[in-house]
């Protein structure tokens, strides 16, 4: 009796030595941040000491209050779920295709592909976000391609142009030729662009031809600005394209290693019988991965919600704040200008009720439409 | 004779499939790869080559930009403190996620059931969500111990930092962020393990923490591996956590000193390609090494709910 007694408190001394690190580091990091974003998302409190320090009080649901009633709150949320859908409903879909694609041997090299698309989930999400702003950026690459490429079109005009007046002869047809050619918003620094025109490549001599040439274009070729990318709901598109870009090889990794757990002889069999890769993959893979999609889209959403790191090294959020998200939207009211941590926490705690109601929804489907395993 | 032409037909549609299938995977690998590459290329150029041609290759490759980068970027100190930080934490996660696991695996008390759980909900809890609420709390730590070592004559300034701006208060946060998905992998690991192995060591009269040592480590290989894989990877490149926890420049890790460097070199596009060229190489070269290995351990680890 006495050796039991021993012994059950040896056991229990052993079992809280094991388990008190991991569980108080886990407070500390998660069930402390979280009992801190509650309450001072109900308070006053603004920076300086929480204990012995300027005195701040709970003030009720203010902060909410304000949080619905600002539109850049909206913005954000708006731009979270552009993100989510995308993330959802395009690298998952992706990612189950090109995991198909490599199981049944459609493609081979299965491994390269599988290695090669998996490469930017591997990379800082900062490293990626600055290239891909070097690519977008109004200076960056795709406009640098755009604009030689449209310069080179007006050069090739130009050309012909020059050859029918039979080389450099400034006549009224000559320069109307050009107006012609010209790209209409860089007409418009002219009030009469015909006339004015002219007056300019008068002052070219014949010997200036090469001259003459790079001006016209720089002046007069259309030019490709991305402005397009300031206005609110097509700013987020890049977003959404680098999102797709970096995480679907991760699903593919997923579902690939989940398709090669299938019995072979079940998906032999239905090809035997005559079934066509297409009912194989809706009738007999797709159905075995429900639990693993459910999980995928669980993954998807909690980490699209909570997107930070590759939006922040890209656009800042801005321009003029249009790609901010919930998280985005949360630290500027934190950490630039004046400290708003009430509002701050209030964000934190909508962020983290939003992806427990998401991933609600998403066990409810699996309940509803799947559960065939 | 109709069999024969569906399964030309049959054929056909395959070869077809496969060409499309090809190209598919063609097009999505090399959108994937491109502008990785392009990336690499433009470290090698000037900066006034950059600024003339940003697609083409460099009329010549030059090499200044690297030194120029890692000296005025410091990345030494920068890719020390992502070791420490990164391997100081994993080590962490695993001895502290295994211990926790064996007790929740293999010793019955009523309290695995509430603490397990709460572990589980933690996964899907993501910690980027909580940087703000976080913050505060390390903030306001230090200000507390600060304000009682004065008070107890142990310090002259209350300026003390053991969470906010320390490697401690980093370490500390990233083993715990890392913790529930670590542990909920490693008790189901665990369970898998014989109770009668840990039973017949305790008839022996072995202690639980002799036990840990000797039987659960040895079998638990697998599973830690998985683990560090998915915390080295990810730590190296944690961003949200650490751009709140850390302001020094000297404690800083690679993606917050890499942001800062692309801030202030804007005007120098040479180096700044160097620098994250730097900055994607050693997870890119930890990839092509361990390529099998981390394929494994994401499909294992992608736990979610």
């Amino acid at each position: 009796m006495a050796r039991t007694v021993a012994y059950r408190r040896d056991e229990r001394r052993a079992y809280w030595a094991m388990v008190l690190p991991a569980f108080i580091l886990y407070l500390f990091v998660m069930a402390f941040p979280i009992a801190i974003s509650i309450i001072l998302s109900l308070s006053n409190f603004n920076g300086g000491k929480m204990f012995g320090g300027e005195r701040w009080r709970i003030t009720g649901f203010q902060q909410y209050a304000k949080l619905v009633a600002d539109p850049q709150f909206w913005l954000a949320l708006k731009n979270n779920v552009y993100i989510v859908l995308i993330s959802v409903f395009g690298q998952l879909p992706l990612g189950f295709v090109f995991a198909y694609l490599i199981y049944r041997r459609i493609v081979r090299f299965g491994d390269f592909w599988q290695g090669v698309l998996y490469m930017p989930a591997i990379i800082s999400v900062i490293v990626l976000g600055i290239m891909w702003n070097m690519i977008f950026a109004p200076s960056g690459l795709i406009a640098d391609v755009m604009n030689k490429w449209y310069a080179n079109a007006f050069s090739h005009k130009l050309d012909v142009i020059l050859r029918a007046s039979g080389g450099f002869n400034v006549t009224d047809g000559f320069v109307h030729r050009i107006v012609d050619i010209s790209d209409p918003v860089a007409l418009q620094i002219f009030n009469d662009p015909f006339t004015e025109l002219k007056d300019i490549i008068v002052a070219y001599t014949p010997g200036q031809l090469a001259v003459f040439r790079s001006d016209m274009v720089n002046l007069l070729a259309h030019k490709w600005s991305p402005d397009f990318l300031s206005k609110a709901d097509v700013a987020m598109i890049p977003i959404m394209f680098v999102t797709l870009w970096c995480w679907t090889g991760l699903y593919l990794i997923l579902f690939l290693a989940n398709m090669q757990k299938i019995d072979v002889a079940i998906v032999e069999a239905a090809r035997i019988d005559g079934a066509t890769e297409g009912q194989v993959m809706g009738r007999i893979v797709l159905p075995s991965l429900s639990g693993v999609i459910v999980n995928a889209a669980i993954l998807c959403i909690s980490g699209s919600l909570n997107s930070f790191a590759l939006i922040w090294a890209m656009t800042g959020g801005g321009p003029a704040r249009v790609t901010e998200v919930l998280s985005i939207y949360m630290y500027t009211n934190a950490f630039h200008g004046a400290p708003h941590y009430p509002l701050a926490n209030a964000i934190a705690l909508s962020i983290v009720i939003f992806s427990f109601i998401l991933i609600g929804l998403t066990k409810l489907v699996e309940k509803r439409y799947g559960g065939r395993e | 004779m109709r069999d024969a032409a569906r399964m030309t037909y049959g054929r056909i549609t395959g070869a077809l499939g496969k060409v499309l299938a090809y190209l598919v995977m063609g097009v999505f690998a090399f959108m994937t790869v491109s502008p990785i590459i392009w990336l690499l290329v433009n470290s090698f150029k000037s900066n006034a080559e950059y600024r003339l041609n940003k697609l083409s290759l460099p009329h010549e490759w030059i090499t200044v930009n690297y030194p120029g980068a890692w000296r005025i970027g410091e990345f030494d100190k920068l890719i020390g403190n992502s070791v420490i930080y990164t391997l100081g934490a994993s080590l962490g996660i695993i001895l502290f996620s295994l211990l926790a696991a064996f007790a929740f695996a293999k010793i019955r008390s009523k309290a695995t059931a509430p603490i397990y759980g709460s572990f589980v909900i933690g996964i899907l809890l993501s910690i980027q969500s909580l940087m703000v609420p976080l913050f505060i709390e390390v903030s306001q730590l230090d200000k507390l111990l600060g304000d009682l070592f004065q008070f107890l004559h142990l310090m002259k300034s209350t300026d003390f930092h053991l969470f906010y701006n320390s490697r401690v208060g980093v370490l500390l946060i990233y083993i715990g962020s890392g913790l529930p998905v670590a542990i909920y992998l490693a008790t189901e690991y665990i369970k898998s393990i014989p109770d009668a192995l840990v039973e017949a060591a305790r008839i022996d009269g072995a202690g639980y923490f002799a036990i840990f040592r000797g039987i659960i480590l040895p079998m638990s290989v697998p599973i830690a591996t998985t683990v560090a894989i998915l915390n080295i990877t990810g730590l190296w490149n944690e961003f949200a956590l650490i751009n709140i926890l850390v302001s020094k420049t000297s404690l800083q890790s690679l993606p917050l000193g890499i942001l800062r460097f692309s801030g202030t070199m804007m005007a120098d596009y040479g180096k700044q390609f160097a620098a994250l060229a730097i900055g994607m190489l050693p997870l890119l070269i930890f990839y092509l090494i361990f390529r099998k290995q981390i394929t494994k351990g994401v499909a294992a680890g992608a736990i979610k709910g």
